[in-house]
């Protein structure tokens, strides 16, 4: 059922990679907003608890890094996974002291990525028992 | 990111697997280490150098890591049916690396047609191998693999000739299209080796190809737009081979390969081949 459907949301700078991400995911089954600047993606979240997050790193204005802090203050339980194309030992071991659920350095196809939602989607609906 | 490093008993060998190492560090991609013999070259599973040389690649590649940093620390323990021999299967606990995967595998047969087979079965996304300097190009002694992984891959390849800090990447551009994959691929090396990005539009003769010049100057944006250092310039295709040849021994020749090159229009007998061969430290061949 509709309401039932997990909720993601897509920031990227490269429209290409939203493009690219979001009818794979539908495909998958979950409702998928897509942004690529990160003061709108803020805005949505804050309005809305997206289930599962994914997040680009270097952007313009708010990076990726702070979006994902300010979306886990607002929604502790989102599980949020990084996607980047300028990967960093640092950014990758920031990442998860920040609680991210994974880290994928592009490029990446996109059976990569679905595996990872599936995943994080498996944490959600166990958790949620 | 799924790395495919395919990995032969030489000493260029352990130049490409400090690049492996050094990548995956930055992007705790899934790696694949490959070792490729011949069918019937050994009565065991693997003809002992090249299993000596497969564990010292793993032990270096996982002991790079300070303990609880790895994303492949062995962590899940699981069972898992495996083949013993025809008809017959035995389940044995194994344990599989935490966060990425990391795997050591063992093809027989013709080595360029194994290690394309296992990156395509694997979806790779970046091939990396060494071989020897020059223009000779041997891979576990044969000649012309990296050559014809270079032009086969469906993915991008990383040839590591010789170990060397790489400060400067020089990325040739000849063609109008560039996928997102080859531009990745290039930032995740740039920023890798926190190296001056060079592009090199390639002027077929008989005139400067427009789309090929607009092409350069979008790709100037997309670098300065994320504060990447870069120069743009424009070459004759006439001029290239002496270009690769006063390459500095620091430097990372990128290719940018598509259907349409026009360098295959110019050099069309393995024109790949050709500028792997003469690139002189490593060569980065994108897709």
């Amino acid at each position: 059922m509709a309401q039932n459907k997990l909720k993601i949301l897509i920031l990227d700078d490269e429209p290409i990679v939203c493009k690219r991400l979001k009818p794979s995911l539908e495909k998958q089954g979950f409702e998928v907003d897509t942004f690529t600047r990160s003061f709108e993606a803020l805005q949505a979240v804050q309005n809305t608890k997206y289930d599962i997050i994914i997040t680009d790193l270097k952007m313009e204005g708010m990076d990726g890094m702070r979006f994902l802090q300010e979306a886990k203050k607002l929604h502790p339980s989102s599980e949020i996974i990084v996607i980047t194309g300028f990967a960093t030992m640092e950014t990758a071991k920031e990442s998860f002291k920040k609680g991210v659920f994974d880290f994928i350095a592009k490029p990446f196809n996109l059976s990569e990525i679905q595996r990872v939602v599936m995943r994080a989607e498996a944490k959600i609906v166990g958790t949620r028992g | 990111m799924r790395i495919l490093f395919a990995g032969d008993e030489h000493p260029y060998s352990a130049f490409a697997l400090k690049e492996l190492t050094r990548l995956a560090m930055n992007t705790w991609a899934d790696v694949t280490l490959l070792g490729v013999q011949a069918a019937g070259a050994s009565p065991g599973p693997v003809a002992p150098a090249l299993n000596l040389a497969l564990n010292r690649y793993r032990e270096t590649f996982l002991n790079s890591w300070e303990g609880e940093d790895s994303p492949y620390t062995m962590a899940n323990w699981q069972y898992e049916w495996n083949p013993v021999k025809e008809h017959l299967w035995e389940e044995r606990l194994v344990c599989k690396s935490g966060k990425k995967d990391f795997r050591v595998r063992l093809r027989t047969g013709n080595p360029a047609a194994a290690i394309l087979n296992e990156a395509r079965e694997d979806g790779s996304d970046l091939i990396i191998l060494g071989c020897t300097g020059g223009g000779e190009c041997l891979w576990a002694g044969t000649a012309g693999v990296p050559q014809r992984v270079a032009a086969d891959a469906d993915c991008s390849v990383l040839l590591v000739k010789e170990e060397q800090p790489i400060s400067r990447i020089l990325a040739c551009l000849d063609q109008t299209y560039i996928s997102q994959e080859s531009l990745e691929i290039l930032n995740q090396m740039v920023t890798m080796h926190q190296a001056e990005l060079e592009v090199i539009g390639v002027n077929p003769e008989g005139g400067l190809k427009k789309e090929v010049y607009t092409r350069l100057i979008e790709i100037g944006d997309y670098y300065q737009d994320r504060t990447i250092k870069i120069n743009t310039r424009i070459t004759e295709i006439a001029d290239l081979d002496s270009l690769i040849a006063a390459e500095g021994r620091q430097d990372l020749l990128a290719l940018w390969m598509g259907k349409k090159s026009i360098l295959s229009r110019f050099f069309p007998r393995d024109w790949i081949g050709r500028l792997v061969a003469q690139g002189r430290t490593s060569v980065l061949v994108m897709r």
